[in-house]
């Protein structure tokens, strides 16, 4: 079942919606927000699963008069679209948790960046920073507390690879949106070198829901590897398509499809992206694994951002991973040799096999190859992740196994 | 702090925060790279560096990677070899390397880095079939010539023409496998404000950039028997040219270069030398002028046409501090299609002149309408090399010549223009003996020598005090430029487009970096020293010029000829 | 802090997005000028990104979205019958510079396949019929 934790206070307007977090964050000191957010044990949401307390650990360590939150709202990956949900619906809560970690790494301007195509969504922050504005939970000193701090909103240009940490700083300072070359790390040297926290926006909403109460909510929910909730984003192949929240460990993944997504549209189900075309995929028995990070990570798959693809057996394959490849190739920054070359080959091999008919076992040790190489020596994590999907389902699906 | 560093599995010690790139350096481990130049921002692009560092889960790249004590790395692992033989495999495939043998006929087939590194990574196969991308040549340029379809976008030019040159009209464009090196609004290098330095094509590592060949031009005019073909030589080719065949930078071949041209078909082998002499009795007396009515100085030399352009661009509002005097190429170019035609009683259009020049903006020289087409063609250093090449020639086996007459002498200060610093150094040689009257003692001017970015001196001419600059590099240009509009006083000042003065052209053979260029720079100054006169007016053959045509320094006639104006470029 | 009180490069370029319906030339040297960044430099960064469009775009720039989840919905479907209807390929412009088709990847609306955003607007659950039904309202 759906567990409502974080979709709480959805549709609440300005006039009813009650920013209980930030009132109670504003009563502690900086050093017991970061300790609570550290105590719940709460992974990032945009796609990595790093510990946010963590993160926060740094940059508020970090001695320096300026530095800046950064809300990334840059959700591109196809298949998700929870962010777009948080964004339009419970827009006070995002600003929320925007305010309450610069608070805790005592950060006083902030940035939420949101890609160019969500025109509705940022029309909602944009109204809803006015309004928080003009009622003083923004600005100078907010809700009368000694704290200030400033937002403003970027909107995205059409690019999927700034919603990487460091393209997305670049892009913000006016540059293209290559990744940086790290060290430093944006929590030591971010945007304009400044010390610098990047957050999705449901990590950051996740926080301002959980500063709501007094004891760590949150280990009272999912597993201790997996603690919490997450918004799940599911489409593709399903009767039911939509945002749901669920509680991690509570559910396997044929349950998410069946119980909530209303099960498989056509004659079966074929093959599972859990976190979208940046994992590898599972079908058959591993689709009873319970949703969480440890327990598809040990599939050999991997959670994502919560963008889940499910694909009925009916569908050609082939063009599906045509399909995937396309999206790498194009969206690569095209800095680095790995990757750009590596998916544009790919993709190259991939129109000769669907013209050719046929899928090499050579073709496919290749993929391998180039696959290994880019994870091993590309420049970021989009690179990193480009071939996992394309090369599970030939793999899968294509590779003719010799069995003794 | 000591770093205690384990590479390949032996202990080394180094006491600064280094790359692991250059750590490996000093154990004498190369490290295969393509976008690296230490002299440039570190862009991290092509992988081929990448190193394993236990502990790290991912490969490191070796060229922005910081040591850390108790660090651990393979640099040459089977992982590491596999994944660098997979990117070059890569490269490989989208370098439009296909049957069309592009290498054999390629400008770098015997320069190229491409080639070279995956020699050093060792590939047996190549298993990732071609892409042909198909891109459009820009061939609208006079000096370079850009070949999209070869770039393997590293980046290098960009960041060449950006941090050194500070011209900035290279840059990456769009996104995914569209990315591009371009220039503004896909314009092309002629149509943007590019000053044809050639430095990007000294950074590229394949042959994505190379000079506007003229080479078929020449052989051309060379087998009209109804053309007499002259050739002048400038003075930074000398003391590159053997490179070409195989021979330590700094090798001086000045008598065989002559006897290779003769060889050649060249009808007469004259030297731009002569012509550097002639420049500095026009430039100096113009110097001499304005530095006694103290009007428009600082004087800016005016013979480095990538300069020109530069200012032409950037700083039109001082064109007028500008030498009026052509370049030495141009002058020579003028002398030869008015004076010595009519002295030998051809018509002006029976000569070809052909200038050997270290330089790509020479041949945009060229054929600016002021300069009346008195330079037919331009060949770089390298083009010269390759029609030796051509014509079976072994340079450096051949007994040294002499250049023809009347314009085959030179001082030793003319030789001095190959070196940044020289022009100044000549003028003042001249300046002061006709300022003072007085021989001078030590005609060595130590403070304009050398590599340093701006050099200033301040200079006395018997009771006067003369405030000098010099700047190479157009980087460099650029910000001594900022601090004369802010009001700095210079009374005369040398720029040249390229690092390290012509020597270091965009025409030279490549590798030209700074080991190179200072062997280079060595040999100019060592010509100059054990020159017979090191003065450029003590030029007997310039002074009969004078007395034959010219009659003295700026007069009419040799403002006709010799000076010129310049162009208000937006 | 100056670069936090003045507006972000690529919101100004955003702005002349919208204002023009592509980024002029005059524009691209006004703000290289503005910003003391190169011309070219200021061109790579726009020709990054595929909302900016260096050459006049029609009124209408529809977005069509191809990825995955909007292609098990057949997006293809839609495509061909814009296509057919307009009788403009994949980054064409109509001959009344009214519309303006591209390919876009993923527009975030994955659950309401097959999607498609004109100047904004989102529109979702289409069929061809649809499709052409609203490009017809816009003609």
């Amino acid at each position: 079942m759906e567990k409502i934790f974080l979709k709480t206070d959805f549709g609440k307007t300005i006039d009813n919606y009650e920013f209980l977090g930030l009132n109670k964050a504003l009563r502690m000191k900086p050093s017991e927000v970061l300790e609570k957010v550290k105590e719940n044990c709460i992974r990032g949401r945009g796609g990595a699963g790093f510990p946010a307390g963590i993160k926060w650990d740094f940059v508020a360590a970090e001695k320096s008069e300026i530095k800046f939150v950064v809300c990334n709202g840059d959700e591109g990956e196809p298949g998700t679209f929870k962010d777009r949900f948080l964004l339009e619906n419970l827009p006070f809560k995002v600003i929320e948790g925007i305010i309450i970690a610069g608070y805790a790494v005592d950060a006083r301007y902030g940035y939420i960046y949101i890609r160019g195509e969500y025109e509705k969504a940022i029309k909602s922050i944009r109204e809803s920073i006015h309004k928080m504005t003009e009622r003083k939970l923004l600005g100078k000193s907010i809700l009368g507390s000694s704290f200030g701090f400033e937002l403003k909103l970027i909107r995205g240009a059409g690019a999927y690879v700034c919603g990487d940490e460091t393209s997305l700083l670049n892009s913000i300072e006016g540059k293209r949106g290559l990744s940086r070359i790290k060290p430093p790390l944006p929590a030591k040297e971010g945007l304009y070198e400044k010390p610098t926290l990047v957050n999705n926006v449901e990590t950051l909403s996740v926080i301002a829901e959980i500063l709501k109460y007094d004891q760590n909510i949150y280990l009272s929910l999912g597993t201790p590897k997996s603690r919490g909730t997450k918004l799940l984003s599911i489409s593709g192949d399903v009767k039911n398509p939509g945002v749901y929240e669920i509680e991690f460990g509570k559910m396997s993944i044929m349950q998410i499809i069946n119980d909530l997504a209303g099960g498989v549209k056509g004659s079966g189900l074929g093959f599972v992206m859990p976190g979208g075309i940046a994992t590898n995929i599972i079908s058959d028995e591993q689709l009873d694994t319970p949703y969480t990070y440890e327990d598809l990570e040990q599939t050999g798959s991997s959670l994502g951002s919560g963008g889940m693809i499910v694909v009925s057996k009916d569908r050609d394959y082939l063009s599906i991973v045509k399909n995937i490849s396309d999206f790498f190739m194009n969206e690569t920054c095209g800095t680095c040799f790995p990757c750009r070359e590596g998916n544009r080959n790919i993709n190259k091999m991939i129109d000769k096999m669907i013209s050719d008919g046929k899928v090499g076992s050579q073709d496919i040790e290749i993929i391998r190859e180039i696959k290994q190489a880019i994870g091993l020596a590309a420049r970021c994590g989009f690179g990193q992740a480009s071939v996992n999907s394309i090369l599970s389902i030939l793999e899968k699906y294509f590779e003719k196994k010799v069995y003794v | 702090m000591t770093y205690c560093v384990k590479i390949n599995d032996r202990e080394y010690k180094f006491d600064e925060e280094i790359s692991i790139l250059q750590a490996a350096a000093q154990a004498h481990i190369k490290i295969p790279t393509l976008c690296y130049n230490e002299k440039l921002a570190p862009y991290g692009s092509c992988r081929l560096c990448s190193v394993e560092v236990e502990g790290r889960k991912t490969l490191m790249p070796a060229c922005v990677t910081k040591i850390e004590n108790g660090m651990i790395v393979k640099t040459h692992s089977e992982k590491v070899r596999r994944v660098r033989r997979t990117i070059m495999e890569l490269i490989i495939a989208s370098h439009d390397i296909s049957c069309n043998l592009n290498c054999l006929n390629c400008s770098r087939s015997s320069s190229c880095e491409i080639r070279q590194v995956a020699q050093e990574i060792g590939i047996h196969s190549i298993r990732i079939p071609p892409i042909e991308k198909k891109q459009s040549v820009d061939s609208s340029s006079h000096a370079i010539i850009r070949e999209p379809s070869k770039c393997i976008v590293c980046n290098r030019c960009v960041r060449k023409c950006a941090e050194v040159q500070n011209v900035n009209v290279l840059t990456v464009a769009n996104r995914g496998p569209k990315t591009i090196i371009t220039t503004f609004m896909d314009r092309g290098m002629g149509n943007v404000d590019c000053t044809n330095c050639g430095q990007c094509i000294l950074e590229c590592p394949s042959g994505a950039l190379h000079e506007a060949y003229h080479l078929d031009y020449v052989w051309k005019a060379i087998e009209n028997s109804d053309k007499m073909v002259i050739v002048q030589t400038a003075p930074a080719v000398r003391v590159a040219i053997a490179e070409e065949f195989g021979f330590k930078p700094g090798t001086i071949a000045t008598g065989q270069l002559v006897s290779g041209l003769r060889l050649l078909g060249f009808d007469k082998v004259f030297d731009t030398n002569f012509t550097a002499d002639l420049t500095i009795m026009e430039e100096g007396t113009e110097f001499i002028k304005r530095f006694k009515s103290q009007k428009k100085l600082p004087l800016f030399t005016s013979c480095s046409p990538g300069w020109i352009k530069f200012i032409e661009h950037n700083y039109p509002e001082m064109l007028d501090n500008l030498s009026t005097c052509k370049s030495p190429q141009q002058m020579f170019g003028a002398v030869i299609k008015s004076f010595y035609a009519q002295k030998i009683g051809m018509d002006r259009d029976k000569i070809v002149v052909v200038s050997l020049m270290p330089c790509t903006a020479k041949k945009f020289e060229a054929q600016r309408n002021e300069m009346k087409g008195d330079v037919d063609y331009v060949l770089t250093t390298r083009e010269l090399a390759k029609m030796f090449m051509q014509a079976g020639i072994k340079l450096m086996d051949l007994s040294a010549e002499d250049y023809d007459s009347p314009f085959g002498e030179s001082s030793g200060a003319a030789e001095l223009f190959g070196s940044s610093g020289g022009v100044m150094e000549a003028a003042l040689r001249t300046a002061y003996e006709i300022i003072t009257g007085h021989e001078l003692e030590n005609l060595n001017f130590h403070e304009v020598r050398g590599l340093k970015g701006i050099k200033e001196a301040c200079v006395k001419i018997g009771t006067q005090e003369v405030k000098v600059a010099v700047a190479h590099g157009l980087g460099n240009a650029r910000i001594l430029m900022e601090r004369i509009k802010k009001g700095e006083k210079f009374d005369f000042v040398e720029f040249m487009a390229c690092p390290g003065g012509c020597i270091g052209g965009g025409g030279q053979p490549i590798p030209t970096n700074e080991e190179v260029i200072v062997e280079r720079m060595t040999a100019v100054y060592d010509i100059d020293t054990l020159a017979k006169h090191r003065k450029s007016h003590e030029n007997e053959s310039v002074k009969r010029l004078y007395k034959e045509f010219f009659g003295e320094p700026l007069s009419e006639r040799s403002h006709e000829l010799l000076h010129t104006s310049y162009t208000v470029r937006h | 802090m100056e670069k936090f009180y003045s507006k972000e490069l690529i919101e100004e370029l955003r702005d002349i997005q919208d204002t023009y319906g592509y980024i002029p030339e005059e524009q691209i040297v006004k703000i290289a000028t503005k910003k003391n960044i190169p011309k070219a430099h200021l061109y790579g960064v726009i020709s990054f990104y595929s909302m900016l469009y260096l050459e006049p775009t029609g009124k209408y720039i529809i977005r069509l979205c191809n990825s995955v989840s909007c292609r098990l919905n057949n997006s293809t479907e839609i495509l061909r019958s814009i296509k057919e209807f307009l009788k403009i390929e994949n980054g064409g412009t109509t001959k009344d510079k009214k519309f303006t088709l591209e390919v876009a990847e993923c527009l975030g609306h994955c659950g309401e396949g097959p999607v498609m955003m004109i100047n904004g607007q989102v529109y979702s659950f289409l069929t061809p019929e649809e499709a052409i039904k609203i490009l017809k309202s816009l003609q």
